[in-house]
């Protein structure tokens, strides 16, 4: 482990740690990621959100991606404890921007892109007066339900631009909730191993996300009778590692990396319906070569629990 | 005579009113923090037979059921309900009687 990654996860645990000792919280799920979706035993929630990534690399190449998508996800609670997940996207635009021996280019694509499905079940549970703390395990696959072989006028697209991967997927990790009335912390380790498709395996990845939500209005429930509904400021944090990408028999040097992307945002949490949005920046980068980062994305949407 | 026919009809609307008063538990629900989570625990109680109103004071951690008219809500019933929606009982009380019915944990 080199210095530069020790640089970039010590902020990222000591702020977890600190989050975590500091105390309590409640249940209403964070915006960057969707392992933690609360869903009751024989009900649905479902998610839906807009999403604009902005991405770039430096190097000759100097590539600029925009990706204009709509993240739609299912939860059904199959009983108190487990819980299964449906998820996809569908990209309105995706747009490379890329300098080459012709000059400048431009090239895109559009169309749904992988479907991922997943189940959670909370292994521990200590709910007291409140609030609740639950620990979670989750895991998932991805199916290439996405183009990966469109092409354009200059020929096949590269593999990033692909809506989908083409390769079969898996992904696994642990999720903790602790929620009391005033805030909220979820927390997830998830480990992502991508699968080998057509000489091309996307780079495994390794995440560690964790999501602060504090209800600032109603400051105070004492005096308000019934459930109104909280507005909740959040702050996000997610430290991602993708190794490089195998092409061939070799890999590609300027892909993967470790970045660790902040997310401010609010959310507002009634009985049915949650609107929430938060704008993810990049606090760290170390990319291998090249590779593409992440310069910022935007998340708004809603979710609907029925 | 008048006054006491009025009389005799206004003790007669009382006493139906106060029969069609269903009764009123008071639960006591941990693990419930936010209104999402209020929502989750009203829509599995509300399947219980017999019940006619949920109500969740979330800054109280406590919920009120109304019944209808001649039903009952056991404690057994009121567990069931609040585990599927992944939240724990803590205490179940019926709000109406106060002879004797509190059953706190």
């Amino acid at each position: 482990m080199s210095n530069k990654w020790y640089a970039m996860i010590a902020p990222v645990i000591t702020t977890g740690a600190l989050v975590f000792s500091a105390a309590p919280v409640t249940h209403a799920a964070p915006n960057t990621f969707n392992t933690a979706l609360p869903v009751a035993q024989g009900e649905f929630i479902w998610r839906e959100q807009a999403v604009f990534r902005e991405r770039s690399s430096g190097g000759p190449r100097d590539r600029d991606v925009s990706i204009a998508a709509l993240a739609s996800v299912l939860g059904y609670g199959v009983n108190s404890r487990l819980a299964v997940f449906g998820a996809v996207p569908y990209f309105f635009n995706k747009d490379l921007d890329v300098t080459t021996p012709m000059g400048r280019i431009n090239r895109d694509t559009d169309g749904f892109g992988d479907v991922t499905a997943f189940a959670r079940y909370t292994l521990y549970k200590n709910d007291f007066t409140g609030g609740t703390f639950r620990i979670a395990p989750v895991a998932g696959v991805t199916a290439p339900t996405g183009d990966d072989d469109e092409t354009d006028r200059f020929g096949r697209l590269p593999r990033m631009l692909q809506t989908g991967d083409g390769a079969w997927e898996g992904f696994g990790g642990v999720v903790t909730t602790y929620q009391t009335l005033q805030y909220q912390v979820d927390a997830q380790v998830l480990y992502r191993e991508n699968g080998r498709h057509d000489g091309f395996a996307r780079g495994d990845e390794t995440r560690f996300d964790t999501s602060l939500q504090y209800r600032v209005w109603p400051a105070s429930l004492e005096n308000v009778s019934g459930t109104p509904g909280f507005v909740y400021a959040l702050l996000e944090s997610n430290l991602v590692h993708r190794d490089r990408n195998d092409v061939g028999s070799g890999v590609d040097q300027n892909s993967g990396g470790t970045q660790w992307l902040v997310a401010p945002g609010l959310q507002y949490i009634g009985r049915r319906w949650i609107f929430e949005g938060t704008v993810q920046l990049p606090a760290a980068s170390n990319p291998h070569g090249d590779a593409l980062e992440d310069d910022a994305i935007v998340r708004v949407g809603f979710r609907r629990n029925f | 005579m008048f006054k006491q026919l009025l009389l005799l009809l206004a003790g007669l609307m009382f006493g139906m009113s106060a029969s069609a008063a269903g009764n009123q538990y008071t639960l006591g629900v941990k693990g419930v923090a936010c209104p999402y989570c209020a929502y989750g625990v009203e829509k599995r109680l509300n399947k219980v037979d017999g019940v006619e109103n949920v109500s969740v004071d979330i800054g109280d951690n406590v919920v009120r059921v109304t019944m209808a008219e001649g039903a009952t809500l056991t404690k057994a019933k009121a567990r069931t309900a609040v585990d599927e929606a992944g939240f724990t009982l803590h205490s179940f009380s019926q709000a109406q009687a106060k002879q004797g019915k509190s059953d706190e944990q």
